[in-house]
């Protein structure tokens, strides 16, 4: 087993290789440039075998990766904020032309007033592209994440966004496990592909019953992929050895009677505020969400009747936190906001927070 | 154990950072290196967070309350905010030829002498990390010397000035216990915002006349007064006196612009490092 000292970008890097990605299109931002600077040099030096475009803008970056997509390989690109907001247009027409693309996203807060600090907001405000959408909360993870991401992508066709938090995990250097991933990941087989050998047209018009067949599919497509995920979940595991939740997972949940809802690098804090709680006597659990799309609304069932308190480190004027909003749809929650534009979140600021929280 | 290094850009903070995650992981432990990001430039402060434990670390977030703090720049020492959060039990290691009282284990070692005597100058600038590394192995670091030179070398060869600045860090370091009295710093104050705007105001970056690695001093003699350095200067730190051309030293970042526009070759380079530059 190769283990090596790594940032989360450069994680994010290996595993795109490992996973036998064959195109990458991509515009530097931080704090997602250094994926792209590792890519290139992999590609350069012929350690990956892979076509790498530097595009003239994110628009375009995410525009090729559809194309190349299309044409059967399998594609990669990373972006963060500003750069994702650019990509819009073309994550929507990603979803609908059904290429499975994997994209990691390095949140960060979106500007004016500039700031290019951790910030959930920009890649939760796609939500309703349709992209398949998990959320790392440790380096390993990220390498993990993408692994699995391209098997549910690929066979839902639907294109999957994997995030993490800029600098607080993008930048952070961990021991991370090299799995090469032969054999869990072999060449991409794609169920259709544009050639010239076999013209077909894509992306064509559809008149409206047509159209509404195809946004049904794709709603199909994140249901088939909550069936999916377990089921890839054990495959890596048996590969592996690493037990990587894709949906969710929770902590000293048994007996709680309340519960934190975190994501991302604030779940991990929310870990240890859960530690810190509980030797105060506080009957508390987590659960940290992992894929927002596919939803997986069954954790309405895991809650139960328990208190719920959702952490977003994320907020939309007008809405609040945007975690919180979706959960509060399955069972009535309150809601805390802490981390936006980068701010340090540390176990004992959660508990402390919720602990004023729970008081009034 | 949580450490955290206060340092300069350029004299190799993160990388530090990382040898010393790196050695901890090859001596069993799990390990994190976190830099903090923020105006990413030469001379700017840096500051990264290390983390070493017997059981899988979760924490995301900085170090406040260090059990090791390395201050890789001399003149940083004179802040008392990079010592904030030492505990009675916590150990400073710092880039000096003499001992502070800013803990009650202090280690301290001359790095910048050391860098600049085995010739580790980039760009005028000592990089102390290397020598830095080696006095670490005085503290409590969890770490053999075979370990941390094997990862110092893995990072930058095994160059032999490398070698002996790292063993002379290590054999020169001078372990102290100090004088303590724990700090305590109020909370900064908030910033309020409704609207994105600002003007141009003094100081809005802090005191960035300490990023400066090289000092610009003007010539009396030879200055004739035609302002081309006030004229391109990125900063406004230069005025005009009626004893001639000032330079305000608090926030100038020494960039040298106002050298190389100089008509009168008036305006000499001055290290700040203790190295001799080399003239324009």
């Amino acid at each position: 087993m190769l283990i090596k000292m790594l940032t989360g970008n450069q994680a994010a890097a290996f595993a795109a290789m490992n996973s036998m990605v064959r195109f990458v299109a991509a515009y530097p931002i931080t704090p997602a440039t250094p994926v792209i600077e590792t890519i290139s040099k992999l590609v350069e030096e012929g350690i990956m075998e892979a076509k790498f475009v530097p595009v003239e803008s994110e628009h375009s970056a995410m525009a090729a990766c559809i194309g190349a997509s299309a044409a059967g390989l399998r594609t990669f690109t990373a972006t963060s904020s500003h750069g994702l907001a650019y990509m819009h247009e073309m994550l929507h027409w990603a979803v609908n032309a059904r290429t499975p693309v994997v994209m990691v996203v390095a949140n960060r807060a979106i500007g004016p007033g500039w700031n290019i600090w951790s910030d959930l907001s920009d890649s939760l405000s796609q939500r309703d592209t349709g992209w398949l959408q998990f959320y790392c909360s440790s380096v390993q993870e990220i390498y993990d994440t993408i692994a699995m991401s391209y098997r549910v992508a690929e066979d839902v066709m639907v294109p999957a966004m994997v995030c993490y938090d800029g600098f607080v995990l993008s930048h952070t250097s961990v021991p991370v496990e090299i799995t090469p991933l032969e054999g869990f990941i072999n060449e991409y087989q794609p169920k259709w592909r544009i050639s010239i050998e076999k013209p077909l047209t894509h992306g064509n018009i559809l008149p409206p019953d047509a159209y509404i067949s195809l946004r049904k599919a794709i709603h199909k497509a994140h249901r088939k992929a909550l069936e999916l995920i377990p089921e890839i979940e054990e495959e890596f595991f048996d590969h592996t050895g690493r037990s990587t939740p894709m949906l969710y997972e929770t902590y000293r949940f048994e007996d709680a009677e309340e519960v934190l809802v975190a994501v991302g690098a604030v779940a991990s804090e929310a870990r240890i505020a859960v530690d810190i709680l509980r030797s105060a006597g506080v009957k508390v659990g987590l659960l940290r969400l992992k894929s927002f799309r596919p939803f997986p609304s069954q954790i309405r069932r895991t809650l139960g009747d328990r208190k719920v308190t959702v952490i977003d480190r994320d907020f939309i004027p007008g809405v609040g936190g945007i975690v919180y909003q979706e959960i509060s749809n399955l069972v009535q929650s309150d809601s805390m906001i802490l981390g936006v534009g980068g701010a340090d979140v540390t176990a004992e600021m959660i508990a402390e927070a919720f602990t004023k929280l729970v008081e009034v | 154990m949580e450490i955290r290094i206060h340092g300069r850009g350029g004299q190799g903070v993160v990388t530090m950072s990382k040898i010393i995650a790196e050695a901890a992981n090859l001596e069993g432990y799990f390990s994190q290196s976190m830099p903090f990001y923020g105006a990413e430039r030469r001379g700017a402060p840096v500051v990264s967070f290390t983390r070493i434990s017997e059981d899988p670390i979760y924490r995301t977030s900085q170090v406040y309350y260090p059990d090791i703090l390395i201050v890789l720049d001399p003149i940083l020492i004179n802040f008392p905010e990079v010592f904030s959060g030492l505990g009675e039990s916590s150990i400073a290691v710092l880039n000096s030829g003499s001992s502070a009282d800013v803990a009650k284990k202090v280690v301290f070692v001359d790095a910048t002498r050391i860098a600049i005597e085995h010739g580790l100058v980039v760009a005028g600038m000592p990089v102390p990390n290397v020598p830095m590394l080696g006095a670490l192995l005085s503290s409590e670091i969890p770490i053999s010397y075979k370990t941390m030179l094997e990862v110092v070398q893995k990072h930058f060869g095994a160059d032999e000035r490398i070698v002996s600045s790292f063993n002379e860090g290590y054999k020169g370091a001078r372990r102290k216990t100090c004088r303590f009295t724990k700090m305590h710093f109020g909370h900064k104050g908030v910033m309020e915002c409704e609207i994105p705007i600002s003007t141009p105001s003094k100081g809005v970056a802090g005191r960035t006349g300490l990023w400066r690695v090289v000092k610009p001093v003007v010539d009396s003699e030879r200055c004739n007064g035609c302002m081309s350095c006030w004229l391109h200067c990125p900063e406004g730190v230069i005025v005009e006196t009626e004893e001639g051309i000032e330079i305000d030293y608090a926030y100038c970042k020494g960039c040298m612009i106002c050298s190389s526009v100089c008509p009168k070759n008036a305006i000499k380079h001055e290290s700040e490092m203790g190295v001799v530059q080399h003239a324009h």
